[in-house]
């Protein structure tokens, strides 16, 4: 997996590409802590790059909104794949997070 | 048909299921499952796994995971196989829903783990687990659907 981060205006995007799964979940809770520690707390999650996402990807996601809110900040998904996306559908994630189709639309809301 | 078997074995890491996971999706493709179906069987498959490794060996790699994957002209059936600690069998009947039922606005009350279970258990037809001379199986059994 891989995690390419960039700032526009005050939202960080985190761009992951790959696999979110039990080998690599613990690099995104490290990563959104580490931006939660820079103040950075309105942060975008593009999925666009990644093709598979298991329970334990999704626990982490669960993790980083839960520390994200708990500093009083904001984390939203965008792009997710058609199997990620349906994935937490059937977990019913998908009323946890703010899921956008695409980055633009997603960006207007933070 | 008759039925046509393969056992696969990876040591007990986490750096290894997406190995397995990526063979189990072309032998998917092979029997012409759809995109839909194979990522969804690739999903069970790695969620069984990453259970062995995290519940059944604790987190330590050095100890085999099975995967034995058969398929006859009704069905599918894999079975995940590890010689560690045992999994409670009526884990099967508790956490079927468990991990699914949380109030969305409290986010509190979301789990942050739990859903492997449930996830085969919402995808597959039949989920069985059994304790044979030391060895712990889940099976998973997936109806063939035919045009």
């Amino acid at each position: 997996m891989e995690i390419i981060d960039e700032q526009i205006d005050s939202v960080m995007i985190l761009t992951i590409k790959g696999r979110l799964d039990a080998s690599n979940s613990t690099e995104l809770k490290t990563k959104i802590s580490s931006l939660i520690d820079e103040n950075k707390k309105s942060i975008l999650v593009d999925m666009s790059g990644v093709d598979f996402v298991d329970s334990s990807g999704l626990g982490s996601l669960v993790t980083c909104l839960r520390s994200v809110a708990q500093a009083e900040g904001k984390l939203k998904i965008t792009s997710l794949q058609h199997n990620p996306k349906n994935l937490f559908e059937t977990t019913r994630l998908d009323r946890v997070f703010e899921i956008f189709d695409d980055r633009k639309s997603a960006l207007k809301t933070f | 048909m008759k039925s046509r078997k393969i056992k696969l074995s990876i040591d007990s890491d986490y750096d290894n299921v997406p190995l397995m996971g990526a063979v189990v999706n072309k032998l998917c493709a092979f029997i012409s499952f759809s995109d839909n179906d194979s990522y969804a069987t690739e999903l069970c498959v790695s969620e069984a796994v990453v259970n062995c490794i995290k519940h059944a060996y604790g987190d330590n790699p050095g100890h085999e995971v099975v995967v034995i994957f058969c398929i006859d002209k009704t069905r599918l059936v894999i079975e995940v196989c590890d010689r560690g600690a045992s999994m409670d069998p009526q884990l099967l009947d508790k956490r079927k829903h468990l991990a699914l039922e949380f109030d969305p606005e409290i986010i509190e009350t979301i789990p942050e783990s739990g859903r492997g279970l449930p996830i085969i258990q919402g995808f597959m037809d039949a989920v069985t687990y059994s304790i044979s001379d030391n060895m712990n199986c889940l099976k998973m059994t997936k109806m063939l659907k035919h045009n």
